[in-house]
């Protein structure tokens, strides 16, 4: 699904030079839910900036759903992003001038899908996060946990083949954020790989599989329930 | 304060300010150039015509519908004169061909030596009698008034051109005649191009602005000629009591139509009504450009406010905290209105600039004079106190903004 | 999708209505004061009759005496031709209309002497004058040819002056006195008023483009009778006393037109007046030698400088105003988009091409610019209103066409547009990763 090899990715302003990725490596399967973690500065965010196909990167491969996005233009990233990504924020990112349909409409509307089409995913998104109720409501009228709910709401209606989210759960409170991530894992289970940055440990345990991030390389903590089993006994 | 970090702040979000300074500019320059071109407009409405008293001055014109022969033409200027000076409120009434800003007259190229090819000006004649100086209330500076012995009488049908051998010039037609002089009584001069006989100053009034009252040297340069013509129509200046000149001019009409041996046409106009008609398109271009750069201000503030606000708003988290730092509510004052100075003068000094190439085009195009540099400095502290004033009020409001702020996330 | 980001604009310029208010007047004012003196000029400069003003030409000569002629000073007061000249036109000219005119002055004598006079401002012309300027007819028609031959007493009136006499009935057959003769009434002109008034600007009562000719006669008839031109006569040389010394003078008075066929006939006009005026020279005239010159319309308002300095300052100071008005409404995009950062970087990490960004910002501008283009042609008609009341000159030019009124949305689309690019632009910048993280 997601294939990264020897990726580097180097900040420069006229004094310094950062390497906020340097032979980065990682590769996530269809169907995966992996959760990344790491200091802050380690690279996280980079990585799913790139991942995302919001920055560029300056060396190695980046092979998503199998096809290499080096060199593309900004308009077919921007269409590869549309169609085959979600996006989920820590601070949501709704746009308060939109109620919640129109909300969700907006990746819809870049995808192109006529008004029936947009009509039947929106309502099934909201309906997906128990918001169909509330489709006219403005954004303000909701509680955090809510406005989380209707930006994954947003990443599902175009159903695409990845979701990435970073900190998805960092502005709610536990009990909201355990409902938001019960969510998750259902979507998961119906066939979404996704990626999510997180500082939450326990969080980074629930899923299948955690790469840890130091120094802008990865490491994979975990591959499957099995490889728990020797980690736990180093540690 | 310092004024080095405000800069280099500016520097780093450059477009809001720099549409700023441009605004500015460009208010500048419309505004120096426009408040000259006003007040030069003003200034030529508001040249004394030399008549005393203008308010009180009208005139009544009157043609006989039949031709008349010269002595019944003279005959019935006489009794026309007499019926107007018997009529209540008439102060003084005076025959002439023609009236000041009237807008319709004669004129006649003159010349100060017999050999000159071109001529020295091209004044209004004012063909008048002993009487008009007075009735007008004109300021003699020189010389003497005309007397009965210097009038001389003309029949149109049978003299081609009649000079008189005696007459009195404006100071200004004087100066036009002799630049190096400043007594002209006793000189000579010639009418036309082509005629041999001179005539002699004998007086000199201080001012009586021609009938095109042109801008300028010109618009003053007049000659009084002292005679007696039989003209088909004859203008009456009419000096009236004060406030009565409206119903005197009517009265005036009607009874001269009223008296008249044959039907006679008439039409009158107070000197306030020539002046206005004259000056008309001077004031409408006044009025204009007071109002565009009244608009053009206005737009200007607007800009400055709108672009301090977007700053404010961009900065609340740093400015909660700077105060949470101890910056006073003066200080964050301070910091938002030198940073709109520093803006405005940059405006200001492009502005200076591009104020002195409008006038250069607009001298070149449109024959505008010389932009006085004075303008440019009324024009530039007005910017700035516009600029002070329009930044007080979201600076102010800036500099209320809770020190909490700081230690909020979102 | 354009109904999208129309929805979205319409949706964004409500949330923020004094925002939107504050462009929409900014860029209307703007748009109204260039309209309004862009109006006025248009007017004052444009071509009053298309279909002819290349075939109809003025000829001027220069008649002054030689000893103070020097070829780079113009002498600002001959503008029109001698009498002896514009009959010399008149009868073997080129082209294939010709005639000759000058303003007349004239009171009706009442029948009864109590009651008032009527004036009556005109001027003395030939019979080709109504076929060559199209003046259409109401009642009546033109005089005959044999008529100028013979000065006929007789008179064409305006329609204005016409009704004011003798009511909405047909005049003609009807008698005038004016001058101490009687005149008759052979036709009353219709509705006929081109502005600029080109074919008598140099003595039309009323200005270059307001007023009438309220009566018309044989040019023969007024000067048998003496009447005295009603306008400007200049005369550079000396000259005897009497009416028939003046008719016989060097004073230019009349102005003098000639309709040719094509506007290819102009240099065989040209040929015409060269050698005329060669001839006139071999009797003693013309000493000056200066060009002959012949002026189409456009020239001839250009050489009369119908359009006044003051008409193309306004307009100078006026966009340069409209100008400022941009770049105002540039700022005030400029910080309505800058708030909206966030979404854009939403909207683009949501799969939005820059060309997406752009088209909606810019669908959003032009809404303001709509907007503001309609208020300031509101705006316009309101000033044009204002000016017309200035006075009587500007009355006849302040008026709106349907050229003005489509350039009068193209400047404020435009002006919206031009004002809108930048920020556009700058939204379009906003990077996706960046706006990833919190507000």
């Amino acid at each position: 699904m997601l294939h990264m090899k020897d990726l580097t990715k180097v900040y420069r302003t006229h004094m310094i030079e950062t390497h906020a990725l340097r032979g980065f490596d990682i590769d996530v399967k269809e169907g995966e839910f992996v959760t990344v973690t790491g200091p802050s500065g380690s690279g996280k965010t980079t990585f799913l900036n790139i991942a995302g196909l919001l920055e560029e990167f300056d060396g190695g491969d980046y092979l998503l759903d199998g096809v290499s996005v080096k060199g593309l233009s900004d308009n077919e990233r921007s269409r590869l992003r549309n169609e085959k990504l979600g996006f989920i924020f820590q601070g949501f990112n709704l746009i308060p001038d939109l109620d919640l349909f129109d909300n969700v409409d907006v990746p819809l509307r870049y995808r192109g899908f006529n008004a029936a089409e947009r009509r039947r995913r929106i309502e099934q998104a909201l309906t997906e996060v128990g918001l169909a109720s509330r489709m006219r409501h403005y954004p303000a009228e909701l509680s955090g946990g809510q406005q989380q709910r209707v930006a994954i709401a947003r990443a599902l209606a175009g159903t695409p083949r990845l979701l990435l989210a970073d900190e998805p759960t960092g502005n709610l409170d536990s009990q909201m954020a355990r409902s938001v991530m019960e969510l998750l894992e259902q979507i998961n289970t119906a066939g979404t790989t996704i990626i999510m940055v997180t500082h939450d440990p326990e969080l980074a345990m629930r899923a299948q599989r955690n790469v840890h991030i130091i120094d802008g390389r990865a490491s994979d903590l975990r591959r499957g329930p099995s490889l728990v089993q020797p980690h736990a006994a180093i540690a | 304060m310092e004024i080095r970090p405000i800069f280099s702040a500016l520097m780093k979000s450059r477009t809001g300010p720099l549409l700023v300074a441009v605004q500015v500019a460009i208010s500048l320059a419309i505004l120096a150039n426009a408040l000259f071109i006003v007040q030069q407009r003003i200034a030529v409405s508001e040249r004394p015509s030399g008549v005393a008293a203008e308010r009180d001055v009208g005139h009544v014109y009157v043609r006989p519908l039949r031709k008349l022969s010269h002595p019944e033409v003279l005959a019935e200027q006489r009794r026309e004169a007499a019926v107007l000076r018997g009529l209540a409120g008439v102060k003084a009434v005076a025959w002439t061909n023609q009236m000041p800003l009237s807008r319709s007259g004669s004129s006649s190229s003159v010349r100060a030596t017999a050999e000159q090819v071109h001529e020295s000006a091209q004044p209004s004649q004012y063909f008048v009698q002993p009487g008009f100086i007075q009735a007008l209330g004109l300021r003699l500076v020189e010389g003497r008034d005309m007397t009965e012995a210097d009038v001389m009488e003309s029949d149109p049908e049978k003299d081609a051109e009649a000079i008189p051998p005696g007459v009195i010039v404006t100071e200004s037609l004087g100066r036009a005649l002799f630049p190096n002089e400043s007594r002209f009584v006793g000189r000579t001069f010639y009418f036309g191009l082509g005629g041999e006989q001179a005539t002699r100053i004998i007086g000199v009034i201080e001012r009586l602005q021609t009938t095109g009252a042109q801008p300028g040297e010109a618009g003053e340069q007049s000659v009084l000629e002292p005679l007696r013509i039989s003209q088909p129509g004859s203008h009456f200046a009419i000096r009236a009591e004060p406030g009565q000149i409206d119903r005197v001019l009517q009265e005036a009409a009607e009874t001269l139509r009223k008296t008249a041996p044959v039907p006679v046409r008439t039409f009158t106009r107070s000197m306030e009504v020539d002046r206005t008609n004259r000056y008309r398109n001077e004031k409408a271009l006044a009025w204009m450009l007071i109002a565009v750069s009244a608009l053009l201000l206005l737009v200007t503030v607007s800009g400055i406010v709108g672009m301090t606000m977007l700053r404010v708003a961009q900065r609340r988290k740093q400015i909660g905290v700077r105060r949470a730092l101890g910056a006073r509510w003066r200080d964050i004052l301070r910091y938002f209105v030198t940073e709109n100075l520093i803006i405005t003068t940059g405006g200001i000094a492009a502005g200076l600039l591009l104020a002195l190439g409008l006038n250069r085009l607009l001298i070149a195009y449109l024959g505008v004079p010389r932009l006085p540099l004075e303008y440019l400095a009324v024009g530039a502290v007005a910017l700035w106190m516009l600029g002070v004033a329009a930044v007080y009020g979201p600076a102010a409001r800036a500099a209320g903004i809770s020190p909490a702020i700081a230690t909020r996330t979102a | 999708m354009f109904r999208y980001y129309l929805l979205l604009g319409l949706r964004s310029l409500r949330r923020n209505p004094a925002l939107t208010a504050l462009m929409v007047v900014t860029l209307a004012i703007g748009v109204a004061a260039s309209v309004s003196t862009l109006t006025i000029l248009h007017v004052m400069s444009g071509d009053p009759v298309p279909s002819k003003s290349r075939r109809l030409l003025v000829p001027l000569l220069d008649v002054g005496p030689r000893a103070n002629y020097s070829p780079d000073r113009r002498d600002p007061y001959m503008t029109q031709s001698t009498y002896p000249d514009a009959m010399n036109y008149l009868r073997s000219g080129p082209g294939v209309r010709r005639t000759a005119l000058y303003g007349v002055m004239a009171s009706i004598e009442p029948a009864r002497r109590e009651d008032p006079l009527i004036d009556l401002s005109g001027i003395a012309t030939t019979t080709d004058y109504f076929p060559m300027f199209d003046v259409p007819f109401r009642f009546g028609s033109a005089w005959s040819a044999a008529d100028d031959e013979r000065g006929a007493r007789v008179a064409v009136l305006s329609k204005r002056k016409a009704e004011a006499i003798f009511g909405s009935k047909d005049p003609v057959g009807q008698r005038i006195r004016i001058w101490d003769t009687d005149f008759t009434i052979v036709g009353v002109v219709g509705d006929w008023n081109p502005v600029p008034r080109y074919t008598n600007l140099i003595n039309g009562s009323g200005g270059y483009f307001e007023g009438e000719e309220q009566l018309m006669v044989p040019l023969k008839a007024a000067t048998d009778l003496a009447a005295e031109p009603n306008g400007n006569v200049s005369c550079s040389h000396e000259s005897a006393a009497g009416w028939a010394a003046f008719l016989a003078s060097e004073c230019t008075w009349i102005q003098a037109w000639w309709e040719l066929a094509s506007a290819s006939d102009r240099p065989a006009a040209q040929a015409w007046l060269d050698a005329y005026v060669a001839q006139q020279q071999r009797g003693g005239r013309l000493e000056r030698h200066a060009p002959n010159e012949l002026f189409d319309v456009m020239q001839w308002m250009d050489f009369l400088k119908v359009v006044k300095p003051d008409s193309k300052l306004a307009v100078w100071l006026s966009i340069g105003f409209l100008v400022l008005c941009i770049v105002n409404t540039m700022g005030l995009l400029l910080a309505k988009f800058s708030t909206r950062a966030a979404e854009v970087g939403v909207r683009r990490a949501l799969g939005a091409g820059r060309g997406a960004i752009f088209r909606q910002f810019l669908v959003e501008t032009t809404v303001v610019g709509l907007a503001g283009g309609l208020l300031g042609l509101a705006l316009s008609f309101a000033s044009l209103a204002l000016i017309r009341q200035q006075s009587k000159d500007l009355s006849a030019v302040a008026h709106m066409d349907w050229e003005m009124l489509a350039t009068t949305f193209a400047i404020a689309v435009l002006a919206s547009i031009v004002a809108g690019l930048l920020p556009t632009w700058r939204a379009c910048q906003v990077t996706p990763a960046l706006q990833l993280k919190s507000q």
